[in-house]
């Protein structure tokens, strides 16, 4: 690295073109090995994955080896598909449901009450959300299996008979991706919070706010950026969730809790039209990008 | 200097690369090896015992030859995913699979399978021990054999006897008709409430089991009821035959007739069937494999001896007792060969040491599928410990085969599709056979290979 930054006589007197060159090398250089890396295993497989969401490719029969270019056909027959619509529609809610009302907001009130209480109490309440994060999607998944199915902890406690997994499926997956994710937004709004100024929030105190107007005047307004973060990341997350609903109802019973990555996973592997679950997976992505940008777009409004 | 730099730079890059790619191309051309890619379950650890046993004996008298086996954990559904993702490049590809009849021809369409009509002449056993019925299990649509049959097998219904007896039910029991064994789950519904009445794969976690156990053992009961026209070869868009065999299962669960629908769609059901619900007679009827006695053998993980006394069995009848009264499909597994093998002679021969008596008798004595040579099936060996071997060798007489060509697992799934909506009441029978009819077309390459009925 040195021998490209140290000056030397012999490039000093290179022609008006030349420092500017040298600057876009001096980052370039050591960027270098990783952007190859990338455009190799990150750029080339989603490249791949575009292209063959064109083609009616598969993994087994003739169209395996000699797959051809059907141009949309694959998108034509997503949008006229209803187990597609079906799946779109239960991610919708799986996302609303679980991150953006579930975790979001039960991370903000653990987050809340946390503040000003006793080390034990955090470390006890920090230590028991974190271990729901940390575990394994598929140990979640294996805890939250037995908790609800029929000879379950659940139905032994309350003494009923009741297959929750096939009769409310989605509240099953939701309630189990709530347990597992709030922890991040606890993080996130325990680390905003701890920003918040403690003379701005005496001093509404003290002008006669109560705890629900200090909340909403001036908490809420001044970790909004932090909120806007947190329901970009959760939902990007929880709109790729696969693992979790897998190992729970596996998207059943029939394709009532078959969200969208669920529904790809089978056209893709089960069905071996990976041609079809590329197309899926690139509307996923479109999808995806529009909340991305949506959450950018409100952070902006918030700034002007 | 600068340049020389770069230049370094991406030759280290280019090395480096090479150095990933370097290391496989030396394995491969280091020693003779033979990867063979099979499945395994916990409870149902036959097939692995059997291959060990043949690679002893293989690399015995193939010095210089080693025998990889590489096992895939899970489900037929799991093994088929794993088989096909690993068959995407000659590099991955295994060098000779368990490979299912169902699949082959798919696997011959895209030149995956190598033909082996060639090795098959030199190999007496072939002309004497098995049967042509047999033969043709793996043949592709050019003629020519792509696998070894390692075993074949029939379907029908096995029965608990003191469930039967408790309900009031006649034993040995004979069902002419679908409504007799509707009826006879009605009876036991009413009088052995603790008893699951009757059991059958219906959903898509149990794939192609579903397709053949459930649905086609019903369709090719029906007047007339195929998947699949011969004469103008075309695939039959629903029909009457297809909306009534979905009647049937929805009668079943509708009803409350069948496993409970946390039960219908666990992928571990045939376990919990034959595993729990038999042995401690909480099942009445299940639709299922000739292979079903292997759950309650001393090699399975879980032996029930007293199965003997307690199971009956009887043919799945036809929808009103039409010609010849009984229904049965049949299918199978073959060994097969990849097109992609440098060394073809060794592995047909490995082929020939895992299919020769002692291993091909260890394989259908614990497995329970019937035995495809002539000499295992004379046997005492494998009569003696199975009474039902014999019934559903005999069921060949009636016995289906699935129209197995390159579109018929993309079939099968859209059945899947039709037979689970029904399951959970989804959809109506009417609503399913006109879903599939609406699918076909996609899923076989067009409505000209689509014919309504």
């Amino acid at each position: 690295m040195t021998v490209a930054t140290a000056p030397s006589p012999a490039v000093t007197g290179t022609p008006p073109g030349g420092p500017s060159r040298r600057r876009v090398l001096r980052w370039l250089l050591p960027l270098g090995p990783a952007l190859i890396l990338l455009a190799l295993f990150m750029a080339g497989p989603i490249l791949w994955s575009v292209y063959i969401a064109f083609t009616n490719e598969t993994l087994t029969g003739s169209a395996s080896v000699n797959s051809q270019f059907v141009g949309f056909d694959n998108f034509a027959r997503l949008f006229d598909d209803p187990n597609f619509i079906n799946s779109f529609l239960l991610t919708f809610v799986f996302v609303i449901g679980s991150a953006v009302i579930g975790q979001n907001t039960l991370g903000l009130i653990i987050a809340l009450l946390m503040r000003g209480r006793g080390r034990v109490t955090r470390s006890v309440v920090n230590g028991v959300v974190i271990a729901a994060w940390v575990m394994p999607e598929i140990v979640a998944a294996a805890c939250w299996f037995s908790f609800l199915a029929e000879e379950g902890t659940l139905n032994t406690v309350l003494g009923i008979e009741q297959e929750w997994l096939y009769t409310a499926p989605m509240f099953a997956v939701i309630l189990a991706n709530v347990w597992r994710g709030t922890a991040f937004s606890m993080l996130v709004y325990s680390a905003a919070l701890s920003e918040v100024p403690k003379d701005l929030v005496e001093a509404a105190a003290v002008d006669g706010a109560g705890p629900g107007k200090r909340l909403l005047h001036i908490t809420l307004p001044l970790i909004r950026r932090s909120i806007m973060s947190n329901l970009m990341l959760i939902t990007l997350q929880t709109l790729a969730s696969f693992g979790l609903i897998y190992a729970l109802t596996g998207g059943g019973p029939g394709t009532a809790s078959q969200t969208t990555p669920l529904y790809m996973y089978e056209q893709a592997f089960r069905y071996f039209e990976i041609g079809y679950g590329s197309a899926i997976a690139l509307v996923l992505l479109v999808i995806g990008a529009l909340f991305s940008l949506i959450y950018l777009r409100l952070i902006k409004v918030e700034d002007a | 200097m600068t340049r020389r730099l770069a230049g370094s730079l991406l030759l280290l890059t280019a090395l480096t690369a090479a150095g990933c790619g370097g290391g496989a191309a030396e394995e491969s051309s280091s020693s003779k090896e033979l990867e063979v890619l099979y499945k395994v379950e916990p409870t149902w650890p036959h097939l692995e015992k059997m291959l060990n046993d043949a690679k002893k004996q293989y690399e015995s008298s193939h010095p210089g030859v080693t025998i990889k086996l590489t096992p895939v954990q899970g489900n037929n559904e799991a093994y088929y995913t794993k088989l096909a993702l690993l068959n995407r490049s000659a590099d991955s590809a295994p060098d000779i699979y368990y490979h299912d009849t169902f699949q082959v021809n798919a696997d011959v369409a895209a030149g995956k399978l190598a033909p082996l009509d060639e090795f098959l002449t030199k190999w007496p056993d072939w002309e004497t021990q098995f049967p042509d019925s047999v033969k043709q299990a793996a043949k592709g649509a050019d003629g020519k054999i792509y696998g070894v049959p390692i075993s074949t097998d029939t379907r029908g219904l096995w029965y608990h006897k003191d469930v039967f007896a408790k309900a009031g039910l006649p034993v040995p029991w004979e069902p002419k008709t679908w409504d007799d064994v509707l009826n006879a789950a009605r009876t036991i519904k009413q009088k052995v409430p603790d008893a699951v009445p009757f059991s059958m794969y219906s959903t898509k976690v149990h794939g192609e089991a579903a397709t053949m156990q459930g649905f086609e053992m019903l369709l090719y009961g029906t007047p007339g009821g195929t998947l699949y026209d011969d004469a103008s070869q075309k695939w039959i868009a629903g029909g009457k035959n297809f909306t009534d065999a979905l009647t049937f299962i929805n009668t079943i669960y509708r009803e409350e007739l069948g496993p409970k629908q946390a039960d219908a769609h666990n992928a571990k059901l045939a376990d919990k069937v034959n595993n729990e619900w038999f042995p401690a007679g909480k099942i009445g009827i299940s639709l299922d494999g000739a292979w079903t006695p292997a759950a309650w053998k001393e090699t399975s993980t879980k032996p029930w001896p007293e199965w003997k006394d307690k199971v009956g069995w009887t043919a799945m009848p036809t929808q009103n007792g039409e010609e010849p009264g009984r229904v049965s499909m049949s299918g199978g597994w073959v060994m097969a060969m990849s097109s992609y093998t440098k060394l073809k002679q060794e592995a047909f021969d490995f082929i020939t040491v895992a299919m020769n008596k002692e291993n091909a008798m260890t394989y259908s004595v614990s497995t329970g599928d019937l035995a495809v040579r002539k000499d295992v099936a004379a046997d005492p060996k494998y009569t003696a410990d199975n009474p039902s071997v014999k019934f559903f060798t005999d069921l060949a007489e009636v016995t289906h085969y699935r129209p197995a060509y390159e579109a018929y697992p993309k079939v099968s799934a859209q059945i899947q599709e039709a037979m689970e909506a029904v399951t959970t009441g989804k959809q109506t029978p009417e609503e399913a056979t006109a879903a599939y009819a609406k699918a076909l077309p996609g899923a076989v390459g067009g409505p000209d290979k689509v014919v309504a009925k």
